[in-house]
């Protein structure tokens, strides 16, 4: 009982954190007049009209395009490949996108779940002081191609003729970007360090009856969300406990707050 | 010489058959609860051990020790040896029932109760289920077709289709006899082969491809001490005349068979060098010493002494513990040998599993004591001493 | 007493040919299909995220799992494969040590191993279960009666059964999505979800110089072994690993298919009922002998 009770006041004040932080800005001080407070889900941060990202437009464009497959590929040991990069005088100057969205057909192999990784492409590049060679392992046979080409020109579907196995796109990118996180013990390798989830339409996945009580709309919440009202009980929104200054009667009770008194608890 | 069988004249209701009645009840609520709420309500069954003791006991060994019926009819009437046809009768009538309850058995195990008729019609002739299954569906109908007689003798006044069938099959009655016979051989061996297929999961002193020769000569071994064990209780619990005279050969001949069955399962034993784990003292090692030991070995060699084969108490003895020690074959190759490889609990059987069991038996009993009472299966004599 | 031994022994020889049948088992032929699907599971690439369980409860329209797949405290308890979950992600610590000297995982997938010649689809009575062209093992829950045999026969203990179901319990297992890799260019859930390529669909027999190929081209990493290759006589999913199969719950299993020995048994004692037609003859003829003696006898 008690537990279901704290579980129904968690997600309220989860709701009212997640949904509608304008909320609290726009209580109005304690005055006397009787106005019923109006909600507000302003947002106080809003994006500058017409802005996007820098180059996003571009980025994405050039995630879609078509690279023509390098069937043939110069094998090279890699220790010998950093030292004729560097020689050529190749390195961090040469890169033509400061990023890249690592979006393709080819990686979208099953029901989108998260969203493309923006690549840092120069900010990796100088962290690895200039290495190309350490994600461009090798070059096309041809020797007119350039010494550097992208990973979706090797990469693209899983190719599984024993001569010339090629992993696909996808696992091309998170082994790369995997194992070196975990062999520089850097950078993130759990699947959201990278990824945004997928942005997903609650209107399909929400069930609730007709004219829902509060503890329900609370359970449908948890049913997904059970981890964000657990990390909830452990925040201060939870938790505080003081004198709570602008309630009458309470101005002076250092025993107030939700962590004590579960005053103030809707 | 023998006498005609007749209906045996006591009291139907004593506490022997309350008792039966009772367990019958407790199986029937088991029932109801595996019919409402699935097999795991009443059952230890899961996914590491899909067959317990509903199939290593219920249907395996009663099979096998069903036996008495198709060796009992051999001898008497292939063989022309009339003169055991004194036991025909009683071993008929458990063959029947047993198989009956067999069938049954079965059908509360395979989840799709409804569904058994289905394999008549899918058929996968790989399948030594498949086999056996179609001959048990054919075998429960032959042996009540050769129990037709012993019911138009009774009933076949009050209901004409009966005397009709009997008169019928009055000729053609060689051929379910003969066919009895062929169907027993041919599914007591598959029953065998049923675990051949999976040599990782059964403990090696058991598993051999040859165990659907070591069931067969089982089942020929067990047949004549089934009927020494069920004539005997019979008679002396309904207080007729012993029959020894006719226990005492049919021993004989269960030296022989026995004999076979134990020279094939020692010999396969230690050809495939498997005796090794013998002495372990792991539970499997103890159930087949207990198994060969006390079920094969020791009750041969008590059959060779004559005076063994003469006293009705010894006899009685011995064929109980040939019975028990083929039952607990059955019992070992199906559950106590059978290794789950990723199993994190052994299999007991659940009190579910075993109501259900003890109440198949009970019934099995009450029936026959129905049976006797009312048709003319028995040809002892009332012994002539005081109630 | 002396005919009733004969007659006896001449059972018993019936039962002798049954006894034969096993030392010619050579003359058993493999059903196999020749160039089935197959998926090579590379364990040294798994990183053990159970998206494969989540793409398989997904498009096999399993019931919610009770642990959410992001949730992978579920790893190290030993899971199998049950009638609502048909592959499960395990993880081992075999003693292989990373370069910070801590222990390193391995993560196993578990699922149908879709045998070529499938002990299941042997033992099923009315051939509910058949092994396709494409390598799938497929379940007819029409044709099925739930007897279980085949959870018996199955050497790695993969089909599990709705226990709790009182009328119509169905045997549940890897479908191999039959339906998707039926069509073109489809590939299992599991297969095509796999952010790392740990799970490689393609033919069996492309699948298998591939992995022999990895093997060769880094010893070092590989244990020499492809798990599935012969192991019943092969299996349509294949291991690669760079430990010790045995150390992260694999079986040693024999190379022998597991059905051959109870085919060879049930074709050679039944093809067109012969041996029972034999016994019903002979025993026809003892029995018609021991009438007209006694005949005689009488006369």
């Amino acid at each position: 009982m008690r537990t279901n009770v704290i579980r129904v006041l968690a997600t309220a004040v989860l709701m009212a954190v997640l949904g509608a932080s304008a909320a609290l800005a726009a209580t109005p001080p304690p005055a006397g007049d009787a106005k019923p407070v109006e909600k507000s889900r302003k947002d106080l941060t809003p994006m500058p009209e017409g802005w996007t990202a820098l180059r996003q437009e571009e980025a994405i464009k050039q995630a879609h395009k078509q690279y023509p497959f390098v069937e043939d590929v110069l094998m090279e040991d890699l220790p010998l490949r950093q030292q004729r990069l560097r020689n050529m005088g190749i390195g961090y100057k040469d890169i033509k996108q400061s990023y890249i969205l690592l979006d393709s057909p080819y990686v979208d192999t099953y029901e989108k779940q998260y969203d493309p990784v923006r690549f840092m492409h120069s900010k990796h590049a100088a962290s690895l002081d200039g290495d190309c060679a350490a994600c461009h392992h090798y070059r096309p046979a041809d020797p007119n191609a350039p010494e550097t080409v992208s990973c979706r020109s090797c990469h693209q579907d899983t190719r599984t003729d024993a001569n010339t196995e090629r992993i696909g796109l996808k696992a091309a990118y998170h082994m790369q970007c995997m194992n070196c996180h975990e062999q520089m013990k850097k950078g993130p390798v759990n699947c959201v360090g990278c990824h945004t989830k997928r942005s997903v339409d609650h209107k399909e996945l929400v069930r609730l009856p007709e004219n829902p009580k509060p503890q329900e709309v609370t359970a449908e919440c948890l049913r997904c969300h059970q981890e964000a009202g657990d990390d909830m009980l452990a925040t201060a929104h939870w938790l505080w406990r003081g004198p709570s200054p602008y309630t009458t009667e309470h101005r002076k009770s250092v025993m107030s707050g939700k962590g004590t008194t579960t005053l103030n608890n809707f | 010489m023998t006498h005609k069988p007749t209906p045996v004249d006591r009291p139907f209701w004593t506490p022997g058959t309350l008792v039966m009645l009772a367990l019958m009840i407790a199986a029937a609520v088991t029932l109801v609860i595996r019919y409402t709420y699935g097999l795991s309500a009443v059952s230890n069954l899961n996914n590491h051990y899909p067959w317990g003791i509903w199939i290593g006991l219920d249907v395996a060994s009663g099979v096998a020790l069903a036996a008495g019926g198709f060796t009992t009819a051999f001898l008497a009437h292939i063989m022309g040896r009339h003169y055991y046809e004194a036991v025909t009768r009683p071993a008929l009538l458990t063959a029947a029932l047993g198989y009956t309850f067999v069938a049954l058995a079965v059908s509360i195990d395979i989840g799709r109760t409804w569904a058994i008729w289905k394999p008549v019609f899918y058929q996968n002739h790989n399948s030594a289920l498949f086999e056996v299954a179609m001959c048990v569906m054919v075998y429960v109908t032959v042996l009540w077709i050769e129990f037709i007689p012993v019911l138009a003798e009774r009933l076949g006044k009050k209901i004409p289709l009966l005397a009709f069938l009997d008169r019928t099959l009055d000729k053609t009655m060689w051929v379910f006899i003969i066919l009895g016979v062929v169907l027993s051989c041919m599914h007591q061996s598959s029953l065998g082969t049923l675990l051949v297929i999976a040599p990782t999961k059964v403990s090696p002193l058991w598993y051999t491809p040859f165990l659907p020769l070591l069931f067969l000569t089982s089942a020929f071994a067990v047949g004549y001490p089934m009927v020494v064990v069920e004539t005997t209780i019979a008679t002396s619990s309904l207080k007729l005349e012993s029959e020894m005279n006719v226990l005492t050969p049919l021993s004989k001949i269960t030296v022989l068979l026995l004999g076979i069955y134990m020279v094939l399962k020692i010999g396969d034993l230690v050809l495939r060098g498997a005796y090794v784990t013998l002495l372990d003292g792991s539970a499997q090692s103890t159930a087949f010493l207990v198994e060969v030991g006390l079920g094969v070995v020791i009750p041969w060699i008590m059959l060779l002494f004559k005076a063994v084969r003469q006293s009705r108490r010894l006899l009685f003895t011995t064929a109980l513990m040939i019975v028990l020690g083929v039952m607990l074959n059955r019992f070992n190759v199906f559950v106590v040998s059978f290794k789950a490889p990723y199993a994190t609990h052994p299999y007991y059987p659940a009190i579910g599993e075993i109501l259900v069991t003890v109440g198949a038996v009970a019934t099995i009993f009450f029936l026959y004591r129905v049976f006797v009472t009312h048709f003319p299966v028995l040809s002892a004599q009332r012994q002539e001493v005081s109630r | 007493m002396k005919l009733t031994r004969r007659g006896f022994l001449g059972a018993v020889g019936a039962a002798g040919v049954a006894a034969a049948a096993p030392n010619n088992a050579q003359a058993w032929q493999s059903k196999a299909p020749p160039d089935p699907y197959g998926c090579l599971v590379d364990l040294t690439r798994c990183i053990g995220c159970r998206k494969c369980e989540q793409a398989c409860n997904e498009v096999n329209r399993l019931p919610e799992p009770a642990v959410r797949f992001d949730d992978l405290t579920v790893l190290d308890a030993k899971r199998r494969p049950d009638h609502d979950t048909f592959t499960v992600i395990n993880r081992y610590y075999p003693g292989r040590l990373d370069d910070r000297a801590k222990p390193a995982p391995t993560f196993v997938k578990v699922q149908c191993m879709h045998c070529q010649d499938p002990a299941c689809v042997s033992a099923c009575i009315t051939g509910a279960l058949t092994k396709e062209d494409n390598g799938a093992v497929h379940y007819d829950v029409g044709k099925c009666i739930g007897c279980r045999y085949c959870m018996a026969a199955c050497p790695f203990e993969i089909p599990a059964y709705e226990y709790h179901d009182p009328i119509t319990p169905r045997v549940r297992k890897c479908t191999f999505c039959f339906e998707r890799i039926s069509k073109e260019g489809g590939k299992p859930g599991c297969a095509s979800i796999c952010p790392v390529e740990a799970i490689t669909f393609g033919r069996r027999n492309e699948l298998l110089l591939l992995a022999k190929k990895r093997i060769e081209n880094d010893p070092g990493k590989y244990v020499d072994r492809v798990y599935g290759e012969k192991e019943v006589g092969g299996t349509s999913w294949l291991y690669v690993s760079n430990v010790d199969f045995e150390k992260v719950g694999f079986q040693k299993l024999p190379e022998q298919p597991m059905p051959g020995i109870t085919e060879t048994i049930q074709s050679s004692l039944f093809s067109y009922l012969w041996s029972p037609l034999a016994l019903f003859g002979v025993l026809g003829a003892v029995m018609g002998l021991t009438g007209r003696k006694e005949e005689n006898h009488d006369a």
